[in-house]
Parts: structure tokens; C-alpha cells; sequence
């Protein structure tokens, strides 16, 4: 049987109007209609290829007809080519959608736009055998070209047809590789393979194709995934892997990065369990953050600026949660010293007044509330230190190195301290060998510890650091060692028993310390000049909080 | 076996064939003789006849005989050894479509489909689109009517085949006594055979395509000599006797000298002059461009040169003159100089253009469409328009108030399938579907002559390398040259077997190529209008052609993306060049010919190093291999198919193509 039936004939005959067409006829005419469409098709084939097409379309058929002398087909000229559907219930029967059309609509119905006019437009498909990477051209593939050209060069026999990859940009074993690494991301099941993973991402050649991938990646995941700590970080180290790798050029595709990090650093909820140490997520993310200004900073003169204005709103606006504040001033500080002296230290007096009732255990019943605050508060203090510190590293010649050496041990106890102790219970015992401690240490200084208060964060206590600090170089490298011996036995006592009460009136005091030898220092220095260096130790020991 | 039995198959035989006088006296005789007579005859004796004889009374209207025979023969072929195999199964297509449409001549409709679908599988992979014509030939009417199928019918089909394959087909034949299939290929297949070992599978390119009767008179014409040489006196010719290797200096001594003289003398003088200045150039030591100009120039200049056979037209000075000066100014390109490409991007088309083309100099473009219109842009007034900023903006709201940036030009009553620049772009060709060819100036934006003639579609149209004559191609089936001052064709060139599709001059101007429907690729003589070359290769319809500019080559490229570099003088294939996947729209050689340029469907443009094919050639001749060329850059663009290409006189690459929307 050919493709017409006879039943089709004597269908179209009683369309017709021909009721008395014999089956002898319908099942002679059947071959011969048969023959005469594909003659016409063939034709219509000739005028598609004539108009430069590859898809047939009633023009072309009209066409046709019209190269036999035949009458064209009516009502078809639509102009595209046909949209087919497929009858309910029969397999092999299609049929073009005809929809019936209230002809007061076709009336009413506003005037539909003029087609645009036809344009020419030019641009450079090579320049000198190169295709310049505009967007009127395809996408280049930045990998294949040079091991085509390889592959020409070793093979100087002609070769046989090398198809080159249009449409697919990726070739099959990056997709793989993608898919893999994506899939690790987002598995967590096996760290050590992920972290294999993000050593190839840090350091093969040949990525690059699959880093506007990746950023796309990244950017949704972040945005789906902010409940999924695991998934964040793991995310924000395939970010660190990508900016470590040294044959991709990530520069194009920062701006679409930047919001996932910055989503990572300040957002105010990071993972769903309480188990999740967030925090580290947010220290991660704000060294990534201090990378990316370092190396694309001097290239993008706005990076860091917008960066930092981000930043700062999240930590001026007292409505944002204190994990975005501490988010904020990690960031901060990861950008660098001088951007934490403008911002910060300008701004930490009043938000320390702020902080203040958060840090008291007594007003602040909530316990996350209140670690939290102990968190910006150690994370301030640590941007103050390390900024204070690198001021005073401006200075080549520093007086004394032995003072350095003291608060170093003191410092080391400190930082040690206030983290271990958020956790653990209060002691009051571990009150004396601290107060020994800084009295030893700071010998002159006994008013500071006089007061039981835990809290002293107030602002004229500052001026009496001054001429404490002053003091302080005289103290003796004897003293300083013992010191630290002593400081170590303290701190073993502490483990045992931590008691944060104390420990956070000490540190409150050593915070005031820092933060207003820090203010002063800049003011002295501005004042005094050399005399400032004697407050060099007391900043070396932020260093190691 | 009896004589009397024998004598009973005789006559049934006669009786069937309708031979009944001679029937008749047989009966006669074989009473008058008892019987007796024919025993002195041996024949009975004869295994061989008696077999022969028996198989003829058989029933020779049952249609299954040909499906039975077939599939045997089949089954044999795909089983005999693997060296000789492939000239076996090369004899089972003739035997499959002939069995098919003896099938169909005897009006065993029914039988014939179902024989050629259950076999078509084993030959759509080479021959799908004569499989497809062939499938619609349903009734014995349909052969008579159907071009192709008559000259299946009418003619013979040329095998090779080696001894070896030929008595292995024979003995299996006469070993099964498949008289039909015996019958099958004694009628319609003519075995040249030859000693030795068969041939390899891929390289006989003639086996693939069968066009009737062609073969012999393709040899026939292909035996007639042609002068595949450049012009005397062209402009090239001109410009390597003044020394195609002036200067910026040099030129303008030569040009300031130039000024006052004629053309000849100014000729000499450049010669003096640039001697002159090549001694200098040895004492400072030749660049290495001068020295691959001076390669091709002595290449070129080697070329054998033809004495027109047509009247050329004078050119003016003025266009002389910056011919020759572009020609100075040309870019050697080779497989490491590529040329830089600007595309003219079509926006907003409607799926209306059917075809485009780019003026010598590339700064005209025109556009054919289906709405019966031609819209040419001057591409050097809208890309001045857009260097400057603040043009474009008034550029911009003045196309929203409705003033177009091109030239409408309106006059034909049907699609326009072509529209060609003549070279100096004063003139613009186009054909259509109105049958007519219409001359429209561009300097006037007006219709100036309007040409009739075909019976059909003209489906191309080209102005000579020269102007003033050009080319025009039909749907008719023939190809005609005019002269721009005549109404009537002054030659016709018939022959071709289906449409024709494509034509192109030859840079000589005494010839002109056409690619047709029917897949081969023709090359006429202008003056005498005969055929002088035809081109047998391509498995589908020829869609584009180019000459190479020493007049010794061609290019053809087709619908299946395949293009074919050939030698005119031999009429054979170089090398097929395999790349596109999709119909090849245009081709285009370099102006020094080193390189060829293709753009395709597939929405890429090609380049194809062809100077190394033609350098090779002779050492390829003694190794009897063909080579492959190979495909030196793509330049994909983003899903907007190539329609149009062209090599300025300057090698800058222009391509043409109307952004597709739907790019799947």
C-alpha cells in the first residue's frame, strides 16, 4: 500500500460531491495522487532551496503549484511553518489547528504592530582569521582552538573532515567534570573526595570554559541553600578553589560572585541547626572577601568601595541581627587596615554603647543572645588589635622588645579565654590568679581591678590607660617570663573550672585597654608623634587573638 | 529428459509468447515426424538448455519470481568474500530498482511496494534521494512520464568490476539458474571488465551516482579541448607588467607617470620603474612578501593566456584605475594570512529573503525577497552613519519615522531568486519567479530592461567577470547568455536533465558552468554554446559554484554539504572537501586563489586551503590517490545561515545571511 489510501479518495471524492466513485476507481486513483504529491513536493523542495531554507512552508508549495500551472492552495500563507497536533485517540493522524475566530474580535481586535523593517547590520565575523570575541559572534571555545591547531600541526597529511563543535560549547568531559563537581558540592557525604576536588579546581588548566557555569551554580545554589550550612561552605570553598587557580580568568564573572559571597558573610541566618558553627563560615567567607579586593581591587576601583558600603550599613543599622554585625566587621576587617581604622574605630564608640547591654550576662537573660554579642565583641576587638598593630608596625624601631614579649603571653591567655569560656561555666575562682595576673603584669594599675563589676566598658575609664600603658615598658624581661609561666597555670586552671563572669570583666578590661590605646593611638600619634610607640606591646598581643 | 517432454515446453512456450503461427507449425511438423526428427538435434543432451528451456515456461507473470530472485542474489552477494564484495553488492542496486520497476511495469503495484520497502534499506544510505523519486513511481504510466525513471529504463549502467567478481557473479548465476536476475543485468548493466585486483570500496566515486546514459556521453564530452587560460590582456595580466610589486613609492611614480600617458606606455614605464627599484630592493634585501608575490605572480604569469571569444566590453578609465589600484593593494592570503570576515546580518526578514549578494567592493548589498522586491543597502553610507555617535542617534529616530536606509526597488510579479551586481556595482541582475530578468541601475535606483525569455523560474542570474554579458539559469532546464543591449538571448544551453540551479562564468569569459537538479555540474562553451564538460559526482542538487581565479578550477558545493573541487581540464574530481552538514549556499575563492571560502546552512562560514591541493596535484597524480583538503578555519556565527559570500579585489571577506530565529 502506498501512502494514500483508497480510503482517503473516496473520502475526498464525497467532499466533493462524487458519491458514485467505484472502488476500482478510488483504488487506481490512490497511485497516481501518491505520485503527483511527491512531484509537487519535489518542486517545493527546489523553491524551499532557492528562498535559502531548510524548512518547508506553504509559499514554497504555492510555488510549486505554481511551476505546474496548478491553482495554489489557499489560506495557508502564514508565513512560518505549520504547527501540527496530533488527534486524540489515533496515532498516526495530525492535523493543523484551525481555531474558529469571533469575527467581532477580529473587528474590534486593535491594530497589531507594523513589522519592523528590514535592517542590515555589520560586524566583524574574523579579523585576520581570529573571530573577536563581540556579542554578534557565537561564543568562542577558549580551550579548543589551540589543540586543534596542535592537532593540524601534527598531522600534516590531509585530514579527514574534523568537525568542529558549534553549538555545543562544552565538550563532554568538561559537562562530566561539572556535573561531578557540582554533584560533590552538594553531596557532602564524602569530604575527602571534595576536597581532591577542589585541589583539581584550584590548579587544572583547561577549566575556564566552565567557569560562567560555575558562578550561575554558585549564585543559585546560595540562594536556594542559605538553610544548608554544609552546603555554603562547601560552595564558598569551591569560590576560594576557582580564585585560587591560576589559568582561570575569573575577573569577567566577579560581579555575579559577589553577591553569593556577600550573601555568606552578612546574611542573618546561616544554616538552620544550632550545631552550625556559622561563624567559621563567616571568617571563611570574609577571607575570600579580603582576596578578592586584594587582587582585583586595583582592576575595579568601585569592588571595594561598594563592598565596604554593603558593610557598613549592615553594621551601623541596629535593627541587623548581631551575626550579620559580626559578619560585617570580619569582612571589615579582612579588607584591610585602614578601612577598619575609618570605619570601625570611628564608629565603635557608639556601638559598643549599643553592644554594652548585650554583653551583660545580667541584662541579656537570652544565652545565644548574649554569646552572639560576645562575638562581635571578640571579633571587634580583633579588627581594633590588628589594625592598632599595624599602625604601630609603621614605626621600624620599636624601643623595647622585651614589653612586646609580655602581653604577648598576657594576650595569648586572653584570646584563649573569653572563646573557651562561652561555653563553660562561671568560676568565680578563676578571678585570682587573674587579677595576680594583671597585677603583675600591670603593676600600676590596681584601680582596674579594685572594682568587682564585671563590666567597665565606659568611656573615661580610657583615659587612664595612658599613663598606665606608659608604665608598662619599664616592667622587667624577668617579670615577663614569669609572667607567662604564670599566665599558663592560670590558664590550665581555667580550663578546668572557665568562668565567664570574670573572665569577661577581664576581658572587658583588656578590650578597653586595646580599643582606647588603639583610639588614643591614633590621636596621640597625631600628637605626639614618636611618643606613641611605648603602646606598640599592648597592640603586638592583639595579634594572636 | 524426453524429447517429447522438451517438445511440450517448446510449444507452451510459444503458445505464451503468442507465437501461435509458429506454434502451430511446430505441432505440425511434430506430427508429420513422429516425433522422431528432433532426436537428431542434441539438444536434449545439453543439461544447460534443457534447464534454460524449462525455466522460460514457467510462469514468467509472477511477481514473486523478482523477490525471490532478488533476495537470493542478495543474500549471496552480502556472503561472497569480503574483498571482492563490494563490486558485487555495487551490482545490486541497478538489479533492485530495475526489478522494482519491472515490477511496476507489469502493474504489480502491490508487489512492487512491498519489494521496495523491504529492500530500500540497503541502498538509501548512497542513493536516498533517487530512492525517494523512484518511490513514488506507482504505475506503469509514471515510468513513461518520469524523467529519471525513463533514462533508468532506456539506458545502460556502466560497472567496472574485476575478473575475479565478474565470473563469480556469472557462474552463481548460471549455477542457480536465476534467469531473471541473468536477464535483469544482461539488459541493464554493462560491465567494463578489468584484470587484476578489485578496486578499494570508497575512492570509485561513479559507482554512486547513476544517471542514465550519461556516463558514455560525459566521456564522450569531456574528450573536447578547452582553453582553461586566463584572458590576454586582463587587467591581472596588466598589472604583473607594471609590477605587481610597486611600492607605495613606486606607485606613485608609476601613477604620476601614468597620469599623462596611455595605458600601454604607462604599462612600460612602470616596468622600468619597478626594475629599477628592484635593484635597490636586492641591496636592502627582499622582504618575504615580495618574494611570495613574486611566486604567485610568476605562477600566474606562467598560465597559459586565451584570445576572447566574445567582443569585451571597454571599461572606462576610471574603473580600470581602481581595479588596478585595489589589485595593488590585495592581501596575500595563504592556510597562516586568514582574512578578515565582516558580516552583513539581515535583521527582520520575516523569513522573506530568498537571496543576497555583496557588490565587488562589498560596500553595496542587495537582497532578493519573496514579496517580489529588491532592497539594496549602501553599507559604506550606514557604516559612516554609525562611526559617528551622535549620526546614529538621528540615524535611529529617523528609521522610527519611517525612511528607509535601503533602496526599494519593485518590478518583478513573482519571488526573486537572485539579485547579482555587475562588477564595477552599477548595475544590478535579478531573477524571479515571473520568468523574467530585469536590469536595474543603481546610480538611478530605476528598472532599466526587463528580459524575456524563459519558460520558467529563473532560478539564478550572473553578469560575466567583464560585464555586459551575463547568465541566466531556469527552472526550463536550460541556460541562457545575453548581452545587456539585446531583448533575446544569443545562446541556450540545453541538456541538463532537471532544473538549473546555479551558473557561473568562467574568469576567461568563453565559459560558463551550471549546477543542475540532476547533480551534475556542466561546462558550455559560450561562443559555440555546446556542452564541453560534464561533471558527474554529487549525490544531490548543486546549489553553488565558483571558479578559481587561474580559470583552472572549480568549485561546486551541494545540498548535502559536500563540496567538490574539480580539474575543467580533465573533468574529475580533486577531492570532495567534507565538513558542512548542511546545504552549501555560496562559495568563493580568494583573488589569488589560495583560498576557498564556503557558507552554509549549518550557519558557518568555512575556509578551505586549496593552494596546497593544487600544488600537490601532481605528485598526487603519480601516486593515483585523490586527497583530501582540509578545512582550515570555522567561523560559526551565531545561528544566522551564510547566503552569501565574496572575496573583494582586496581579500577582505564579505558574507551575507539573514538571522534565522528558530536556530534548533
Amino acid at each position: 500500500m502506498g501512502i494514500v489510501p483508497k480510503e482517503t479518495i473516496e473520502v475526498t471524492a464525497q467532499s466533493i460531491g462524487i458519491t458514485n466513485l467505484s472502488p476500482e476507481a478510488a483504488l487506481m486513483l490512490a497511485p497516481d495522487v501518491e505520485y503527483r504529491v511527491r512531484e509537487i513536493m519535489q518542486e517545493a523542495i527546489k523553491c524551499m532551496r532557492h528562498s535559502k531554507r531548510t524548512t518547508l512552508t506553504a509559499s514554497d508549495v504555492d510555488g510549486a503549484l505554481n511551476l505546474r500551472n496548478l491553482e495554489p492552495s489557499y489560506g495557508f500563507a502564514s508565513g512560518g511553518p505549520f504547527r501540527f497536533r496530533k488527534a486524540i485517540g489515533h496515532q498516526d493522524l495530525f492535523y493543523t489547528d484551525d481555531r474558529e475566530v469571533d469575527f467581532k474580535d477580529v473587528i474590534e481586535a486593535p491594530l497589531p504592530k507594523a513589522p519592523l523593517n528590514t535592517e542590515v547590520v555589520c560586524h566583524w565575523l574574523a579579523i585576520e582569521g581570529v573571530q573577536p570575541a563581540i556579542p554578534e559572534n557565537a561564543p568562542l571555545e577558549v580551550i579548543r582552538a589551540p589543540a586543534e591547531n596542535k592537532i593540524y600541526e601534527q598531522k600534516d597529511v590531509p585530514l579527514i573532515d574534523v568537525r568542529l563543535p558549534v553549538k555545543h560549547v562544552l565538550s563532554r568531559e568538561l559537562q562530566l567534570y561539572f556535573q561531578k563537581i557540582a554533584e560533590l558540592t552538594m553531596s557532602k557525604s564524602s569530604p575527602a573526595l571534595f576536597k581532591k576536588a577542589l585541589v583539581s579546581l584550584a590548579s587544572d588548566s583547561g577549566l575556564h570554559p566552565l567557569v560562567p557555569y560555575f558562578t550561575n551554580f554558585i549564585a543559585d545554589e546560595v540562594s536556594r541553600g542559605l538553610n544548608d550550612f554544609l552546603l555554603l561552605f562547601n560552595l564558598m570553598h569551591v569560590v576560594r578553589s576557582l580564585l585560587q587557580n591560576p589559568h582561570i580568568h575569573i575577573e569577567p564573572y566577579l560581579h555575579q560572585l559577589m553577591p553569593s559571597i556577600v550573601t555568606c558573610l552578612v546574611s542573618r541566618k546561616l544554616g538552620n541547626r544550632f550545631a552550625d558553627n556559622h561563624w567559621e563560615l563567616r571568617d571563611f567567607t570574609a577571607n575570600l572577601v579580603g582576596l578578592i579586593c586584594k587582587r582585583f581591587g586595583n582592576a575595579y576601583i568601585t569592588l571595594q568601595s561598594r563592598l565596604t558600603k554593603t558593610l557598613v550599613n549592615a553594621l551601623l543599622d541596629p535593627k541587623k541581627a548581631l551575626t550579620q554585625h559580626y559578619g560585617a566587621i570580619q569582612g571589615l576587617s579582612a579588607l584591610g587596615h585602614n578601612v577598619v581604622r575609618v570605619l570601625i574605630l570611628s564608629n565603635l564608640e557608639p556601638y559598643l554603647t549599643l553592644l554594652e547591654p548585650e554583653l551583660d550576662a545580667e541584662k541579656q537573660k537570652n544565652q545565644m543572645k548574649s554569646y552572639e554579642a560576645w562575638r562581635v565583641y571578640g571579633a571587634l576587638l580583633r579588627a581594633a588589635g590588628l589594625c592598632i598593630h599595624d599602625r604601630l608596625k609603621i614605626f621600624p624601631n620599636l624601643p623595647s622588645p622585651s614589653p612586646s614579649f609580655l602581653h604577648k603571653g598576657k594576650g595569648k591567655i586572653i584570646s584563649a579565654e573569653p572563646r573557651k569560656r562561652k561555653l563553660s561555666a562561671d568560676s568565680s575562682e578563676n578571678q585570682s590568679p587573674h587579677k595576680r595576673l594583671m597585677i603583675t603584669t600591670d603593676g600600676l594599675r590596681p584601680e582596674d581591678h579594685t572594682g568587682p563589676a564585671p563590666m567597665h566598658v565606659d568611656k573615661p575609664m580610657g583615659n587612664y590607660n595612658p599613663p598606665q600603658n606608659s608604665v608598662q615598658p619599664s616592667s622587667s624581661e624577668q617579670a615577663s617570663d614569669g609572667n607567662e609561666s604564670e599566665s599558663r597555670n592560670g590558664k590550665e586552671k581555667e580550663r578546668g573550672k572557665g568562668r565567664s563572669i570574670t573572665m569577661k570583666a577581664i576581658l572587658g578590661q583588656i578590650w578597653k585597654d586595646d580599643l582606647d590605646s588603639g583610639r588614643l593611638l591614633v590621636k596621640l600619634h597625631q600628637l605626639y608623634g614618636d611618643r606613641i610607640l611605648p603602646f606598640s606591646p599592648s597592640t603586638e598581643m592583639s595579634v594572636f587573638l | 529428459m524426453d524429447p517429447e517432454q522438451v517438445d511440450e515446453f517448446v510449444m507452451g512456450y510459444l503458445k505464451k509468447k503468442g507465437f501461435n503461427s509458429a506454434a502451430k507449425h511446430l505441432q505440425e511438423s511434430l506430427h508429420n515426424n513422429n516425433g522422431s526428427s528432433f532426436s537428431s538435434i542434441d539438444y536434449p543432451n545439453d543439461p544447460e538448455l534443457t534447464k534454460l528451456i524449462r525455466s522460460f515456461s514457467q510462469s514468467e507473470n509472477d511477481p514473486s519470481r523478482y523477490r525471490e530472485g532478488y533476495s537470493k542474489l542478495r543474500s549471496w552477494g552480502y556472503n561472497s568474500l569480503d574483498l571482492y564484495k563490494h563490486e558485487l553488492l555495487r551490482v545490486m542496486y541497478p538489479v533492485f530498482i530495475h526489478c522494482y520497476m519491472d515490477l511496476v511495469g507489469k502493474g504489480h503495484t502491490q508487489e512492487a511496494r512491498s519489494f521496495f520497502n523491504s529492500f530500500r534499506k540497503d541502498h538509501e544510505m548512497v542513493h536516498l534521494r533517487d530512492l525517494q523519486k523512484l518511490g513514488g513511481v506507482l504505475a506503469p504510466s509514471h515510468l513513461q512520464e518520469m524523467e529519471f525513471a525513463r533514462s533508468l529504463r532506456q539506458s545502460k549502467i556502466n560497472i567496472k568490476i574485476c575478473q575475479y567478481s565478474y565470473d563469480l557473479l556469472i557462474q552463481y548465476l548460471h549455477r542457480t539458474e536465476s534467469t531473471l536476475m541473468l536477464g535483469i543485468i544482461n539488459e541493464h548493466i554493462n560491465f567494463q571488465v578489468y584484470s587484476g585486483q578489485p578496486n578499494s570500496a570508497s575512492d570509485d566515486i561513479e559507482a554512486v551516482t547513476i544517471v542514465g546514459s550519461f556516463h558514455e556521453i560525459a566521456d564522450h564530452v569531456n574528450q573536447k579541448e578547452i582553453h582553461w587560460g586566463l584572458l590576454e590582456d586582463s587587467l591581472e595580466d596588466r598589472l604583473e607588467k607594471t609590477g605587481g610589486l610597486l611600492s607605495d613609492s613606486e606607485k606613485g611614480q608609476g601613477e604620476s607617470k601614468a597620469g599623462d600617458d596611455s595605458k600601454k606606455r604607462s604599462a612600460e614605464i612602470g616596468k622600468q620603474g619597478s626594475s629599477t627599484k628592484k635593484l635597490k630592493k636586492d641591496k636592502a634585501g627582499a622582504a618575504t612578501t615580495k618574494v611570495a608575490r613574486q611566486e604567485t605572480s610568476t605562477v600566474l604569469s606562467s598560465m597559459p593566456r586565451v584570445k576572447p571569444e566574445l567582443a569585451m566590453p571597454v571599461m572606462s578609465t576610471d574603473v580600470e584605475e581602481s581595479i588596478l589600484e585595489d589589485l595593488r593593494n590585495r592581501v596575500q592570503l595563504s592556510s597562516v594570512a586568514m582574512p578578515s570576515v565582516s558580516f552583513y546580518t539581515f535583521v527582520n526578514t520575516h523569513n522573506g529573503l530568498n537571496s543576497s549578494s555583496i557588490s565587488h567592493d562589498g560596500s553595496l548589498v542587495a537582497g532578493g525577497f519573496s514579496d517580489s522586491s529588491i532592497k539594496v543597502w549602501d553599507m559604506a553610507r550606514i557604516g559612516q552613519a554609525g562611526s559617528c555617535a551622535l549620526q546614529d542617534e538621528n540615524n535611529q529616530t529617523v528609521g522610527v519615522n519611517g525612511r528607509r536606509n535601503y533602496t526599494l526597488l519593485v518590478g518583478h510579479s513573482g519571488p526573486v531568486y537572485s539579485a547579482t551586481f555587475s562588477p564595477p556595482g552599477d548595475y544590478v541582475l535579478s531573477s524571479s519567479a515571473d520568468t523574467t530578468i530585469r536590469l536595474w541601475s543603481t546610480k538611478l535606483n530605476a528598472n532599466l530592461v526587463c528580459y524575456k525569455g524563459h519558460n520558467h523560474t529563473v532560478w539564478d542570474a550572473q553578469f560575466s567577470p567583464f560585464g555586459h554579458y551575463f547568465a541566466s539559469c531556469s527552472h526550463d532546464r536550460t541556460a541562457r547568455i545575453w548581452s545587456m543591449d539585446r531583448m533575446q538571448p544569443l545562446r541556450m544551453m540545453a541538456g541538463h536533465l532537471s532544473d538549473v540551479d546555479c551558473v557561473q562564468w568562467h574568469p576567461n569569459c568563453n565559459y560558463i558552468a551550471t549546477g543542475s537538479s540532476d547533480k551534475t555540474v556542466r561546462l558550455w562553451d559560450v561562443q559555440t554554446g555546446e556542452c564541453v564538460r560534464i561533471f558527474i559526482g554529487h549525490r544531490s542538487m548543486v546549489l553553488s559554484l565558483a571558479m578559481s581565479p587561474d580559470g583552472r578550477y572549480m568549485a561546486s558545493g551541494d545540498e548535502d554539504g559536500t563540496i567538490m573541487m574539480w580539474d575543467l581540464s580533465t573533468a574529475r574530481c580533486i577531492t570532495p572537501l567534507m565538513g558542512h552538514n548542511s546545504c552549501v549556499w555560496t562559495l568563493s575563492y580568494s583573488g589569488e586563489g589560495s583560498l576557498l571560502a564556503s557558507g552554509s546552512a549549518d550557519c558557518t562560514v568555512k575556509l578551505w586551503d586549496v593552494s596546497s591541493s593544487t600544488k600537490l596535484t601532481k605528485a598526487e597524480e603519480k601516486n593515483g590517490n585523490s586527497n583530501r583538503l582540509r578545512s582550515i578555519r570555522t567561523f560559526p556565527t551565531k545561528s544566522t545561515p551564510v547566503h552569501a559570500l565574496r572575496f573583494s579585489r582586496r581579500n577582505l571577506l564579505f558574507a551575507a545571511g539573514a538571522v534565522s530565529k528558530h536556530s534548533s
